[in-house]
């Protein structure tokens, strides 16, 4: 009798990834003669998909969980060896004694049968699936030399003459990020590093920073009117935000007002939604802060102190006319609600302007964060109760990395269009497009991955697809096969966040703590933890590597004369695998203990938090109600007289951008008759493409659909469940339809995180349709950031 | 003993689903639409863009109402539906019969059946795994984010339960049905 | 005298193989006797597939879990109970006329309601720990329970009954017969019960369908004796049978005429005032076939039949009576369904999907193939117990 939904009825006669010489792996390990969900024989998984707690002792280990970015302290429930329940963490002020369901849904990651258990390489073609399974000593090898297939590094080290940048590599979000950066970066000596963040929100960031010096925390607790711009915290959840302002909306003491071109499940949830044209939010912005100095409302003493080209700004804003008539047709907000909105916010006791943060809607987002965050200065709202926190947080010693020189090493070269290129976290647009148009100074052959899924992350997958293809080497370290995975050469399997302990970290801003996830089973399957591939992969590739250098850099030749091989290699740091000559466990109780002492190192193992004070702050009020920090010692205000607001900021100039925020005519919002602008967004339930393969989550959501309003879709014969194509001018993908009032009738949304090309991922093969195949990669002029709402599209039945 | 129920501030619900998620990993229940022992609601929005009804999409968590007079509890035949000590409706599977009688007569659709076993299974307000290990919060209680749900014992006259029950408003679903429900839909 | 004695002294002919396979070799009979082997046959595959796969190769649902068996369970016992009271006009009332049919009537009446457990039997899930638990923790608030019990009881009573009619003991078959049927009324007044205590399901709950129940059976009851006596006497009726058979089609019409003015009442006030969960699922009855097909054939067209010659034409009636228990098999089909109609819960559970409207449900093969072979066991039973036993009235 079939008992739970067999994971092969989601999808019809797929091909497995094949897997030459492996013991089963992938989805052949359910096709072991039953039907049902089952997990087998792999010593210490469970043997049901959802596991029933028992009553008997368990372990209660304390994890941070990585299903996001909010890493939300819990106790893992192990019973047998086995993780049968995550529950939250009551001592973690940020993730205020919560999992989310993605938190919950956890095990299923750790347990999915899909995930890659031992090294591969690759056999086939780039993107066919063909696999050879190998020890790691093999794969290392591989790394080094190379097969038939694909090069080695010593071989393209030695062809590019120890031109170290010529290796690129991407690298996920997560508490090991660092060590990764660390590795390639410092260690192996590229500047190439085309960081997450450039597809998501180092604009907003670098707007926020810029003007007033941080990318703030909000006082929910203490604010009484919030307008939440493009962030839909009810359903990307960031914590502790999300989890106080839903406490307050609907007239219970935090009148919010959501603005968003769809209607989210935060519209639902506020006192009032305003639709708006998506990429439009600087001209309201603006207008909001003509009506502020038009009527004189803003805190004009505060502005005074802090402000940096205030009165140039208040000239400027005023000399262009911003006014909301003018906003009303660019945003789509009516004129009156924008003189409410910008009354009422200043009128208010402490109001809030949501920072917001994620990917970008349009060209203009920089301004449009600098715009928010003088707006926010107007009404004198920073570092105080009820406003943007600037707060006390905590700074570990940093870890000291000893970085060889590397002589040979060119500079990043992903500048092209960009006014500011970062030199750490690079454009991956730019940077992937310029290596395909041959724009590069000096070629780009190897990529380095670590929990990175580009082909469904980046705008423009054929174009993704294309770079890969162009590299000579691709490594990939992951947990499971996505869909960059299949273009990789080396494929190192990772432990999944429940079998590590991660490096001690340090959060919020407000009620700041340490916390430290411990491993709460062993690595499954023959995964490593992160820092043990570090410390193996370092260890493996020092020497030849280091040969190649000796037989380039001149530099190296000189120093090795004078000083001697042996000296030169371990003082120099071009002994790659001294960072991680501390297992992490000792190195995390080294920091703690310097800085707290022995007792605070004790409570972290414990509990997995601690901050000073822990002991007698810490407290329950209630059932539901934890005290972290007593009001009293919580970090309102910390920065007195510091606060800066640059206003104008005349360094902009000299990359082209403007030194204050101005509207330019071609960011108005238009859309092609019979088009649709396609905007992107979350959803409580999935995390990006990192969860589409989760069994319990995509229980939750069975695949996307693509919003159509209703009326629209009527005319257009379109029902709910039909499938339709929907096509760019850089692609086209095909999924079922949602015909809503939620969405205009110009616009669409899907959500991301589907239309895997995986064969390897059984739950997300196929399943639904990826955006990033159609969505253009369009950059915003700063920092080269990926612009996600400005692409049109066409929609019609199949 | 105890009489548990559950007061719900449901204006915080998010409609994350942590709950339901959280629920099947606890009490090991299969997964599956049709195989809920807590769901939340939510109404298509009424209106048209973009003059839509923001009160119609409401988010309404609901399952097994632990009623006080439950229906189910009277028409099953052999008294495998019962009262437990805490006044929790429970299921003993030994005695189900799975006629389904229960799954009608319970007005909240609040009972499917349990592949497993094949026998209705319902919420039990984490009966058998958390409270039983002494804890005092059910698994979608303790998993909240927005801290929709207390879960307490009604008879206790300190609980928090029973001070939110006498200081604020509060309906239940189908009162006039005389279920007597013990979840209350904090207003 | 001891049991064993009594029961060696029930009148059984002997009967072999070759008299059973003996039948006369009629197209008609040959035809019934087709059907009802492949009936036999869809009975075992059914079973044979609800062993297997147990409850997943139904087409019940969680909103809907009462489908097509329980429908055709109650189909067999509203027969059973029908035909013990058209058994008991004559052997327990004593109407003279109805004697003739007593006999066949109490054996149809133990032979429907054994299909009918037979049917019952792979619906319930659990039937061993049943008959542990229902004795052993009674559910006395159940309706089920009091049904079940009622049931069991009153099959033994008509068992009983039946012993003594073999025997020609009207005394005891009489006691025993009022026992039964009153016990048989009060177990199908408790299944009508079951529906009516649903306070979840407004469409149902209340006093129409316990009493309704009774009406109904005696009607199929009727509808079936014309089948049994047609079948016996192959519409060739001697008179006095034919006094009988018009004797039934009044009461017949009386009770249709009833049963009209009841359902439309239902209706109406069902609809009237647009009570929410009441009016629009009676409207939506009111739209579906199957309440059209039990109206035409169970009520429609038997009543004018029936008016045509105050039912003077029993050969005519005795088709009607075919189509009229298809028309019943519906009505028993709408109860259980239109039960269900509503969803207990109307909201979504999930972002994409459609907001649940009404329940949708449609039996899956395993269910119709179990459902014929009742009715195939049923015929197969009953065409046994002619050849067993002596079915027409004794001549006193």
């Amino acid at each position: 009798m079939e008992v739970e939904i067999s994971r092969r009825k989601f999808l019809q006669g797929t091909a497995t990834m094949s897997i030459v010489g492996g013991a089963v792996a992938g989805t052949s390990l359910l096709s072991a003669g039953h039907g049902g969900g089952e997990h087998k024989a792999a010593a210490g998984m469970p043997s049901s998909i959802t596991t029933k707690t028992g009553t008997k002792e368990a372990k209660e280990v304390p994890f941070l969980c990585g299903m996001c970015v909010n890493k939300c302290a819990g106790f893992a429930r192990v019973e047998e060896g086995i993780v049968t329940k995550l529950n939250p963490n009551p001592y973690f002020p940020k993730s205020r004694n919560m999992l989310c369901p993605r938190g919950n849904a956890g095990i299923q990651t750790t347990y999915d049968p899909d995930r890659l258990k031992h090294p591969m390489i690759r056999i086939g073609n780039r993107g066919e699936g063909k696999f050879k399974k190998v020890s790691w000593d093999e794969a290392y090898d591989a790394i080094l030399h190379g097969t038939d297939k694909f090069k080695g590094l010593v071989q393209i080290l030695d062809e590019e003459k120890d031109n170290r940048a010529t290796i690129g590599y991407c690298n996920g979000e997560g508490l090991s990020k660092e060590g990764f950066e660390d590795l390639v970066g410092k260690k192996i000596g590229t500047p190439n590093y085309v960081d997450e963040v450039s597809i998501c929100l180092e604009t907003a960031g670098g707007g926020f920073f810029a003007t007033i010096g941080i990318y703030p925390e909000v006082d929910v607790e203490h604010s009484d009117y919030m307008i939440i711009a493009g962030a839909n915290r009810a359903e990307a959840i960031i914590t502790p935000d999300t989890m106080d302002i839903f406490k307050k909306t609907k007239g219970r003491g935090l009148k919010t007002i959501c603005i968003d071109p769809r209607f989210t499940n935060t519209a639902a949830k506020s006192d009032k939604w305003l639709p708006v044209n998506p990429g439009t939010d600087l001209a309201y912005i603006l207008a909001m802060t003509y009506v502020v100095f038009n009527e004189n409302l803003q805190n004009e003493k505060f502005m005074q102190k802090h402000g940096v080209g205030y009165k140039e700004y208040k000239e400027h804003i005023l000399a262009k006319k911003y006014t909301p008539e003018w906003a009303e047709p660019i945003c789509g907000i009516k004129a009156k609600d924008i003189y409410s909105m910008a009354r009422d916010f200043m009128d208010a006791e402490s109001p809030i302007l949501y920072p917001g943060r994620r990917s970008i809607f349009s060209p203009n987002d920089y301004q449009l964060r600098r715009a928010m965050a003088i707006f926010q200065a107007l009404s004198g709202n920073l570092d105080k109760k009820g406003g943007y926190i600037y707060g006390n947080p905590i700074m570990l010693p940093p870890e000291f990395t000893n970085a060889p020189i590397y002589t040979q090493a060119k500079e990043r070269f992903d500048t092209d269009g960009i006014a500011f290129p970062t030199i750490k976290s690079g454009s991956w647009i730019v940077f992937r497009n310029m290596v395909l148009e041959g724009k590069n100074p000096y070629p780009l052959r190897v990529m380095l991955m670590r929990k990175h899924n580009p082909m469904m992350s980046v705008p423009n997958t054929a174009k993704t697809e294309e770079f890969l293809k162009k590299m000579d080497l691709n490594v990939m370290i992951d947990i499971l096969p996505c869909d960059t995975t299949m273009y990789a050469d080396v494929v190192l399997p990772e432990a999944s966040y429940l079998e590590r302990t991660s490096p001690v970290k340090a959060y919020g801003f407000l009620e700041p703590s340490v916390v430290q996830r411990k491993a709460a089973i062993e690595p499954l399957f023959e995964t490593k933890t992160p820092e043990v591939i570090y410390k193996e992969l370092a260890e493996k590739l020092s020497k030849p590597l280091f040969e190649v250098s000796k037989k380039h850099d001149k530099d190296l030749q000189e120093q090795i004369k004078a000083r001697g091989e042996e000296k030169v290699y371990k003082e120099d740091g071009y002994d790659l695998a001294d960072a991680w000559e501390m297992p992490i466990e000792e190195k995390n109780k080294e920091v703690i203990e310097k800085v707290y002492g022995e007792e605070a190192w004790k409570t972290i193992e414990e509990k997995g938090v601690y901050y000073p004070h822990m002991e007698e702050y810490h407290k329950q009020l209630s059932p539901n109600d934890y005290q972290y920090y007593p009001k009293s010692k919580r970090f309102y205000s910390t920065q007195g007289d510091r606060i800066r607001v640059i206003c104008k900021y005349d360094n902009l100039a000299t990359g082209g951008i403007d030194a204050m925020p101005t509207w330019k005519d071609e960011w108005n919002f238009s859309v092609p008759n019979g088009k649709f602008r396609l905007i992107t967004g979350r959803h409580a339930q999935f995390t990006q493409s990192g969860t589409t393969n989760n069994i319990m989550l995509r229980d939750l959501i069975g695949t996307n659909f693509v919003w159509i309003n209703k009326r629209v879709a009527k005319k257009m014969g379109i029902s709910f469940g039909d499938m339709v194509e929907v096509k760019s001018e850089i692609g086209k993908v095909q999924l079922k339809a949602y015909p809503t009032e939620k969405i205009a009738p110009n616009q669409t949304f899907m959500l991301h995180g589907f239309g895997s090309e995986s064969e390897g991922m059984e739950m997300a093969y196929g399943n639904g349709a990826n955006d990033a195949v159609i969505i253009k990669d369009d950059i915003e002029p700063a920092f080269g950031a990926a612009v996600m709402h400005s692409t049109d599209v066409e929609i019609r039945r199949v | 003993m105890a009489r548990y129920g559950m007061a719900l501030d449901y204006k915080n619900c998010i409609n994350c689903k942590a709950c339901e998620v959280a629920c099947k990993e606890e009490n090991g229940v299969l997964l599956g639409a049709d195989k809920h022992r807590i769901w939340v609601g939510t109404q298509e929005v009424e209106g048209e863009w973009p003059l839509l009804d923001i009160i119609s999409n409401t988010f309404l968590p609901s399952q097994c109402q632990h009623c006080d007079d439950a229906p189910c509890q009277m028409v099953c035949p052999t008294h495998a539906t019962y009262y437990d000590d805490n006044h929790v409706v429970r299921v003993d599977s030994d005695k189900c019969i799975l006629c389904s009688y229960c799954m009608n007569a319970c007005p909240y659709d609040a009972r499917y059946v349990d592949d497993r076993t094949m026998t209705v299974d319902k919420c039990t307000f984490c009966s058998d795994t958390r409270l039983a290990r002494g804890e005092t919060t059910t698994a979608c209680q303790n998993t909240c984010p927005t801290k929709v749900r207390t879960f307490g014992d009604l008879d206790n006259y300190d609980s928090e339960i029973s001070t939110l029950l006498r200081t604020r408003e509060h309906f239940s679903l189908k009162a006039n049905l005389g279920t007597k429900p013990k979840l209350f839909y904090l207003t | 005298m001891s049991i064993k004695e009594f029961i060696t002294s029930i009148p059984v002919n002997k009967v072999g193989i070759k008299d059973l396979l003996g039948f006369e070799k009629s197209p008609r009979n040959l035809l019934v006797a087709v059907f009802t082997l492949a009936f036999l046959a869809m009975f075992v595959v059914g079973v044979a597939t609800y062993l297997i796969h147990g409850h997943h190769a139904y087409g019940v649902t969680r909103e809907h879990p009462w489908g097509l068996l329980i429908a055709v369970y109650i189909f067999f016992v509203v027969s059973s109970t029908g035909m013990c009271i058209v058994g008991s006009l004559g052997d327990v009332f004593g109407f003279k006329d109805y004697e003739a049919i007593s006999k066949r009537a109490i054996f149809a009446s133990i032979v429907t309601i054994i299909a009918g457990f037979a049917v019952i039997a792979f619906e319930i899930g659990h039937p061993v720990t049943m008959l542990i638990y229902n004795v052993l923790s009674p559910g006395l608030t159940s309706a089920i329970w009091w049904m079940g019990t009622l049931y069991g009881l009153y099959l033994t009573f008509m068992i009983i009954e039946f012993v003594f009619l073999l025997k020609g003991d009207m005394k005891n078959a009489k006691r025993f017969g009022l026992t039964g049927l009153l016990v048989g009324l009060a177990a199908h007044s408790n299944l009508g019960s079951v529906f009516g205590f649903l306070n979840a399901r407004p469409i149902s709950n209340g006093v129409f369908y316990p009493t309704y129940f009774i009406l109904t059976a005696f009607i199929t009851g009727v509808f079936i004796a014309f089948i049994l006596m047609g079948f016996r006497y192959k519409l060739n009726f001697p008179a006095e049978i034919k006094k009988m058979l018009e004797g039934l089609a009044k009461i017949q019409g009386l009770l249709i005429s009833i049963l009209i003015f009841f359902v439309a009442w239902k209706m109406l006030t069902d609809i009237y005032g647009g009570m929410p969960n009441r009016a629009e699922v009676a409207v939506h009855i009111l739209g579906s076939w199957t309440f059209w097909a039990e109206v035409i054939l169970a009520m429609a067209i038997p009543l004018l039949v029936i008016l045509k010659d105050y039912g003077k034409s029993p050969v005519l009636f005795f088709w009607v009576s075919l189509s009229g228990m298809v028309g019943i098999f519906f009505m028993r089909y709408n109860l259980v369904h239109d039960t269900q109609l509503k969803p207990l819960q109307m909201m979504k559970t999930r972002e994409y999907m459609i907001a649940p409207e009404w329940v949708h449900y449609s039996p899956s093969a395993t269910e119709i193939m179990i459902s014929l072979g009742g009715l195939g066991l049923c015929i197969a039973m009953y065409y046994a117990g002619t050849k067993f036993f002596n079915l027409d009235a004794d001549e006193h």
